[in-house]
This record gives C-alpha cells, sequence and structure tokens, in this order.
C-alpha cells in the first residue's frame, strides 16, 4: 500500500489486538466444532443452514461445510418448500457466494458453490413461463464474471467460468462478439494465458461451425501474435499461442514463413530465449512431418541448426540445461 | 499582533499569490510562522490563475496598456505583450469559464503531489486524468503516442522492428540509466540524435518519444534531462490511471494555488487581495547592546486605500512587485533559469475536439468502441513536433491542451483550448500571427457534425480569442558580492515547460521555505535575546524539520472480518 504511514503500535495496543484476535479464534473454533457435530448427526434444519452461512463467511476454504450446506437444502429444506422459497433461498446463496468471491476470488468451492446453485434453480415463476427465473439468472452471471475479469483480467476460474456460462446460456452472445471481448482483454494486457486460451476455443468453434473463413481468420491472428512477439519477446504467452496456431505442423511453407519471420526477430534481439525455443520447435516439426520432401543435405542442416540453438539455450537459461540437453540428444539420435 | 497603532506587525510578507508563493505561504503558516499575504490581482493565482472569461478580458486590458505608475503593472507589461484579441459578444455564462494562465499537467509523482497530500490541501480541489497525448498528422487527423507496452503493441503505425525497438527503449528508459554504456558520453546530444543513433528508432518514433513522451520544446533538448522526465512520467503512469497526467479542475494550477492560500489562512495566514503596494520602506533596528548581532532589517508596506501598514521581518516578493533597486538586493536562492519567452493563445470554441487517427488498428474481432478509431476528447493534449506545419516554426514545438466540461474548465458545450510555443529565437512576428496556423490546425480537429463530410464543412471559429508573449522575468543582475542572508527573497522562476511547471513551483517553494525559515529562526533568536534582557520570555524557539509537519490524522484503519 502506498502513502500509508508506517504506525508504530503501542505495547498496549498490540496486547490489546492480541486479546481481541484470541477471542476471535475461540469464537471461531467454537463454531466450527458445533457445525461439524451437526452435520455428523444428519442436521439438515435452518438453523443448521445458518451456522454454515457464518461458518463459511468466516472462512470459504471449507468445502466439507458447502457440501453439507447443499446436503441441507436438498435433504432437509428444499422437499418441504415452494418453487418460490426455493428460487429465493438460491438467490441468496448467488449474492452470498458474489460476496464472497469479490474478497477471495480463487476459492474453488465458491465458484462450484455457485455452479450449483444455478443448476437447481426450479422451474418458475409460472408454468407458462417455466424458464423465467433460470433465464434471468443466466443473464445476469455474464455481468457477474465480466465485472471479476475486469477486477482481474487473468483469473483462470473467472474464464472457465465464462466458458461455463456462454454454453450453458438458452440464448448466448454470438461467438464473434465474445472473439471482440478476446481481442479487447487482450489489447489490454497481452501477457494473459487464459485470454488467448479463450480466443483459441472460440476461433476453433467458430471455424467448425464454418462461421468464418478459417485460412484468412489465422493469417489475421499471426499478425497479431506477432506484433505482442515483437513488443514483448519475453511473453511466454504470446509464444504458447502461436504454436498453437502452428499446429500440428503439416503446412510447410507456413512454417518456413513464420521460422523466417522469428529468425528476424531474433537477429535483432539475439538473446530471446523464446525465439530460440521456438525455432527448434517448429524445426523439428519439419523433420518430423516432411522428412520425405528433404534431401539429406537439408535435413542435417536443420539438425545442425538446432543443435547449436539448444547449445546457445544451455548458456542463456541454465535453469532448464538438462532437458536442453536431452532435446539436443533426441535430435541426434 | 498589533505592536502600534495603525501598523500590522508580522514575521512574514509574501507579495504575488502565484503557485510558488502559495506553497510557501502554507508552510510557512504551518510552521508557525506569522504570514501576511498579499496580491495586486483581485483573484488568487497571479500568474498562474484561473480566470472567469471577464477577468480574462480584463486581465488582457490592462496589459495591452501604455506603461503605468503601479510597479506590478508596469512589470506585468513587459512581460506579456504583443496582446491581441478578439472576442464576440458577453458570453452569458462568462462566470463558468476557469480559463488558466499557466496551463499545466501534473505528473502522478512528483514534489507538487507530495505537497498536496502532505499538506492536506490536497482537500481543497479536484483533479481529472489526462485523457490522451496525441501528435498532430494532417489536418483533422492525429497519430496516437505509443507511450506504454499497450500502445506499442495495438499500434498499426509502427513496423514490427521499430516496435522491438521501441520497447527496449521504454525499458531503457524507465531503469536507473544514468551510468549506462548507452547513455554515457552523450547526455548533451540532442534527443532525437541519440533516439536515432543509440536505439535505431525511425524518424516517427523519435518524434513522438521526443516530443510527446518527454514533451522537448526545441530541437536542440539534450538527451539526459528528456530521459529523467520520461522516466518520471513512465512510473507516474498507473498511479490514478493509465496517464501519468492529472489536469485541476477549474483550471489547475490557479485552483491548486487559491488551495493552498486557503491551508495558509486556516493556519492564521492574512489575506490581502486587489490592494497595491504604494511603498515599500526599509528601518535599521539595531541590535542589543549585550548582542554581538548586526542590526537587522524591517520592511514596511503601505498599500493603496488600507489604513493600516504592514511591517515584517522577512519579505518575500515575486520581481513585478518590486523596483529595480530593492530587486538588487534581493537574496538569491538559486542560480535563474535564462530568460526565456512563450507565445500563447486561449481560444474558446463550442464545438468538442475530436481525435481521428488516420490508421487505426483494425484486427479481427476490434472492440466496437473504436471501430472508427476516432475518440471525442475533454480533456487532452495536443503536441506540434517542430516543422510539422508549413507556416510554423522548424525549431520548436507546440503544444494544446484541451480541457472542457469534465475538467470544470467551461461550461457545458464549451472548450478550451491552450496553445503555447517557446520562442527559441528573437522574433518581429507577433503572437498571433506565430500561432493563427497552429490554432487552424487545431481547429481542423473540432467535430463540425456527422453529416458533413470534412472537406466540405466550414472550419468552426472560435467565440473568443487572445493571443500574447509571456516573458519570464529578468533575473536580477548579481551585482553585490556578499552572499550573507538579507531579509528579501525572491524565490526562483518555475520552469515553463507544461509538464514541469507544477513540480518546479513546488521544489521552488521548498528551496526558499529553508533559507527563509533559516533567516526567521535568526531573527526569533535575536528578539528572544533583547526579550530576555527585558525578561519577557514570550518568544519562542521554533522548531521546523520538515516542510510539512505529519498531519495529526490518526484514525488506523482495521480490517475486520
Amino acid at each position: 500500500m502506498h502513502n500509508v504511514k508506517r504506525v508504530q503500535y503501542s505495547k498496549e495496543v498490540l496486547e490489546a489486538r492480541k486479546q481481541r484476535d484470541q477471542a476471535r479464534l475461540k469464537q471461531y473454533l467454537a463454531l466450527y466444532d458445533r457445525v461439524f457435530d451437526k452435520r455428523k448427526n444428519a442436521d439438515f434444519s435452518q438453523e443448521a443452514f445458518n451456522s454454515t452461512t457464518s461458518l463459511l463467511r468466516i472462512n470459504s476454504e471449507l468445502y466439507t461445510i458447502w457440501n453439507y450446506r447443499r446436503n441441507i437444502m436438498t435433504n432437509g429444506i428444499f422437499p418441504s418448500s415452494e418453487p418460490s422459497k426455493v428460487n429465493s433461498m438460491l438467490n441468496d446463496d448467488l449474492e452470498l457466494t458474489f460476496e464472497l468471491l469479490k474478497q477471495h476470488p480463487k476459492i474453488y468451492w465458491i465458484w462450484t458453490h455457485r455452479r450449483w446453485c444455478l443448476e437447481h434453480v426450479p422451474d418458475g415463476p409460472t408454468d407458462d413461463d417455466p424458464k423465467g427465473w433460470k433465464t434471468a439468472n443466466w443473464k445476469k452471471e455474464l455481468f457477474v464474471v465480466e465485472k471479476m475479469l475486469n477486477a482481474d483480467a487473468r483469473n483462470f476460474h473467472a474464464w472457465n467460468y465464462r466458458r461455463y456460462i456462454l454454453a450453458s446460456m438458452d440464448n448466448p452472445p454470438p461467438q464473434t462478439s465474445e472473439l471482440a471481448y478476446t481481442t479487447k482483454k487482450i489489447e489490454a494486457n497481452f501477457s494473459n494465458f487464459s485470454a488467448w486460451h479463450q480466443r483459441s476455443k472460440v476461433l476453433q468453434s467458430l471455424w467448425d461451425e464454418g462461421k468464418i473463413d478459417e485460412r484468412s481468420s489465422r493469417e489475421a491472428d499471426f499478425e497479431l501474435v506477432r506484433n505482442a512477439m515483437y513488443t514483448d519477446p519475453d511473453d511466454q504467452s504470446v509464444w504458447m499461442y502461436h504454436a498453437w496456431l502452428i499446429g500440428s505442423g503439416n503446412d510447410l511453407p507456413l512454417l518456413r514463413r513464420e521460422i523466417q519471420s522469428i529468425q528476424e526477430l531474433l537477429d535483432e534481439q539475439p538473446d530471446s530465449k523464446w525465439c530460440m525455443e521456438s525455432i527448434v520447435r517448429y524445426k523439428k516439426l519439419i523433420l518430423r512431418n516432411h522428412a520425405s520432401s528433404l534431401s539429406a543435405e537439408e535435413q542435417e542442416k536443420l539438425r545442425s541448426d538446432c543443435s547449436s540453438l539448444l547449445v546457445t539455450l544451455e548458456d542463456i537459461d541454465p535453469l532448464r540445461r538438462q532437458r536442453y540437453r536431452h532435446m539436443k540428444q533426441e535430435l541426434l539420435a | 499582533m498589533q505592536a502600534e497603532t495603525g501598523s500590522m506587525d508580522v514575521e512574514v510578507v509574501i507579495l504575488g499569490t502565484g503557485l510558488r508563493e502559495a506553497i510557501l505561504a502554507a508552510a510557512l503558516s504551518k510552521a508557525g510562522f506569522t504570514v501576511a499575504h498579499l496580491d495586486y490581482n483581485e483573484y488568487y493565482g497571479g500568474d498562474d490563475a484561473s480566470l472567469s472569461l471577464d477577468e480574462l478580458r480584463k486581465w488582457a486590458r490592462e496589459r495591452s496598456e501604455p506603461p503605468h505608475t503601479s510597479n506590478y503593472l508596469s512589470s506585468q507589461r513587459a512581460r506579456f505583450t504583443a496582446v491581441s484579441s478578439s472576442w464576440e459578444a458577453v458570453h452569458a455564462q462568462a462566470r463558468h469559464f476557469s480559463i488558466s494562465l499557466s496551463p499545466t499537467t501534473l505528473p502522478s509523482v512528483g514534489p507538487l503531489i507530495d505537497s498536496l497530500m502532505a499538506s492536506g490541501s490536497s482537500r481543497y480541489g479536484g483533479f481529472k486524468l489526462l485523457e490522451r497525448v496525441a501528435l498532430y498528422d494532417k489536418p483533422g487527423y492525429v497519430k496516437m503516442v505509443p507511450g506504454s507496452k499497450e500502445d506499442v503493441f495495438k499500434s498499426s503505425e509502427l513496423g514490427l522492428l521499430d516496435k522491438r525497438r521501441l520497447m527496449r527503449f521504454l525499458m531503457f528508459a524507465t531503469s536507473e540509466f544514468e551510468d549506462k554504456p548507452e547513455l554515457v558520453g552523450h547526455e548533451d546530444t540532442p534527443f532525437v540524435d541519440f533516439l536515432r543513433q543509440t536505439f535505431s528508432l525511425n524518424e516517427g518514433a523519435s518524434i513522438a518519444v521526443a516530443y510527446a513522451l518527454a514533451f522537448n520544446t526545441t530541437t536542440s533538448d539534450t538527451t539526459l534531462p528528456a530521459l529523467q522526465r520520461i522516466r518520471r512520467y513512465l512510473r507516474s503512469a498507473g498511479r490514478y490511471g493509465p496517464s501519468p497526467f492529472l489536469v485541476g479542475h477549474y483550471g489547475g494550477a490557479g485552483e491548486v494555488a487559491q488551495g493552498f492560500c486557503r491551508l495558509s489562512a486556516v493556519h492564521g495566514g492574512i489575506y490581502i487581495l486587489g490592494r497595491e503596494v504604494t511603498s515599500i520602506t526599509t528601518s535599521e533596528i539595531p541590535a542589543p547592546p549585550s548582542s554581538t548581532a548586526s542590526p537587522r532589517t524591517r520592511y514596511t508596506l503601505a498599500l493603496q486605500d488600507f489604513p493600516e501598514q504592514l511591517s515584517c521581518d522577512v519579505l518575500i516578493s515575486t520581481h513585478d512587485y518590486l523596483d529595480p533597486s530593492l530587486k538588487s538586493q534581493a537574496t538569491r536562492i538559486s542560480s535563474d533559469r535564462p530568460s526565456q519567452a512563450i507565445a500563447r493563445c486561449i481560444a474558446v470554441i463550442d464545438k468538442p475536439i475530436v481525435f481521428r487517427s488516420s490508421q487505426f488498428s483494425n484486427s479481427q474481432g476490434a472492440s466496437e468502441d473504436e471501430t472508427d478509431g476516432s475518440t471525442q476528447v475533454d480533456t487532452a493534449l495536443l503536441i506540434f513536433p517542430p516543422s510539422c506545419l508549413e507556416a510554423g516554426s522548424s525549431t520548436a514545438a507546440a503544444n494544446v491542451l484541451i480541457s472542457g466540461p469534465q475538467a470544470y474548465a467551461a461550461p457545458e458545450g464549451h472548450f478550451l483550448l491552450h496553445l503555447s510555443m517557446p520562442l527559441v529565437e528573437p522574433t518581429s512576428r507577433t503572437a498571433e500571427e506565430l500561432l493563427k496556423p497552429y490554432l487552424d490546425a487545431t481547429l481542423s480537429m473540432a467535430d463540425a457534425g456527422r453529416e458533413t463530410s470534412a472537406s466540405e464543412s466550414q472550419p468552426i471559429r472560435p467565440s473568443h480569442t487572445l493571443f500574447y508573449v509571456q516573458h519570464l522575468p529578468t533575473p536580477p543582475s548579481p551585482s553585490d558580492a556578499s552572499q550573507s542572508l538579507g531579509s528579501l527573497f525572491v524565490p526562483p522562476s518555475d520552469e515553463t515547460m507544461l509538464s514541469e511547471l507544477s513540480d518546479s513551483a513546488a521544489t521552488n517553494a521548498e528551496t526558499t521555505f529553508w533559507k527563509v525559515v533559516e533567516k526567521l529562526k535568526e531573527i526569533r533568536r535575536i528578539k528572544r535575546e533583547s526579550a530576555e534582557t527585558e525578561g519577557d520570555k514570550s518568544v519562542e524557539e521554533p522548531v521546523v524539520d520538515s516542510f510539512w509537519p505529519p498531519i495529526s490524522d490518526t484514525t488506523v484503519v482495521d480490517q475486520d472480518w
């Protein structure tokens, strides 16, 4: 924290704080024992439900208690409740988990509980509109997850959840708008594995469904990722996405072109580890997939290129020396 | 405090309520000294003031008339020359303008922001993040400035190699570069040459870096200071948002100055505005017979239409209030920079400025808000590098600070353009002749309405324009050989660069503060000696150990579950 004065606490203040913490701890442990006792006795009452709320607010990591809470709802409360009561309880839990996620955006069990709530929303509000409650919730979820991603665009829990929401919606927004969303997030900060990953998923599905031209959009993304590579060659996420665009490496001219482009970057930035690694990776792909169309000389040249790059890599990236050695042995075997 | 009838007795009188003097007044008041702060004008801020349209009109009129008997006005007339203006009929919302005489952008890290927070005067003003900095491209169009990794990545104006080189430069510029081999020996190289030779930046990128990141104002500006500025600005980015700069509400510097004056008043400072100082007389007070101290000087000031006289131990004044003989007695705080002149223009328009980039990012799935590459701006900076206009300067850069209703600079639907350009060499051309091409080029960016295309639409006309040349005060000639600390201080002049002015004012205020405190302590010591001989022990030794004493706010925020 900036511009906050460091405060020298007096002995009395520190002692008072210790006392208060002790009291809190005692309180927490008592509550903990009480809730676990109730669980042992299969207590599915409203009172037991409330006690899980108090405990989970203090410690949201207790997945056993999240499970118990769901058991109380399905076994104790829901069977005797009107659908509207069930819906409102689940809405309360959506509220609770949102509040907790704001404090702890990376606790699995909160995300899991949220999904469970959404999936257990009953039909309603009326027989004529059985999907009313559900639709309203899913729509709100997209907004919630966008808020979470605005707070931290690299939270993979939130990205996972976003995919889950989009897949569960009855009328999801078009995939192209999801592509635009990843563009926005990547432009804001391209050091973002999750955003690139999401982009790869979206593009794949757009290609599979024939909604956009695969060749031209792949080319456009080569251009995008090349800009990122040149802007920050040290960023691993960019190279991973490039490798995904290359795919299995069946297109020999494409491999040659990309190797050439990376070589140009390496000439400008001679110490770039990721340039070297990627060139080795793609030259090996040529050797593996296209050996039949190469002369023995050409193959030998590729092998020696890789081997000298691996020797350089041993030097500039000593922490992975053995890995590069191993790769070299494999290559020459 | 009333020692004798008809005289108000204080320790310090400060003449002029510019930003620098205002900070000084607040600091001296907070340190426990008695301060009276005066201004000839009826408003706070002096040369940094924020004025309404009517006040500006009066300001311009006062400075275009022949010399005057008042020291202040004749000095101002010598310092603000070539004034020309065109005013449409009286503006119905004239009072809703806050037009700054010192257009300023405030770096988010630096001496002024430190002073604002440490003194608590930040609570008297609001700030807005500068939205954009752009370079002039061609009529109607700007080039975006690649000032961060994200900008470099998105830029479609830069080639791939340029991106790599520019990023390498930016990484260098944020580092501790002072002893790095890239720089050593090139500290005084003109900055653009350094960028091209050492970092192989292309022409467009070098110009963007030199004039829109370092805010160089001339082609001869050197490397080291430019790099130091860039480092400071890059480190300022992210503190309050993506831009390194803040712009003060209600005209910026003038409003901030007023905040510090208010703080001084809260701590006992006496304020007298709109009074001319008719005479300043000095008198010698002999040291008490037992003391070895030399006699000390006391200043007595008479004010027009003011019954009481003011008398003080220490007088701090801007150049404008002093006649030449007094000026030569002033204690030099630090060596003044060579005098410089700036051509300025203020224009009021009733259409927003739109930053339209001729080349814009067109990657697939481009985010929707920027599809045509244009953004309407409220508070932004437009830079004209040297030689970018045929009719403009080939050695100096001009800049335009655009400020609108969101910065509370103009009423809804109106915008202010503040143009500034340093005068590198003497010229016979008027401010209007010098700046008209820049004003026209800026007006070509105004949004005349969506339906008319750029070629057919009539260029918009400002409803009010004011042109003038501002000269920095001539520093007093270093006549006296004695470097003993007198009791008349003239604070050093501030940097004139838009992005440096406010921090420079804070730094100069602090330098002056310590000199003045040293003198005031000496005077209190002498006073105490003479008081003790008379059996009076009321004069205290002041304890001053920081520019801003800690604020006595000890609320501890405690986390809770």
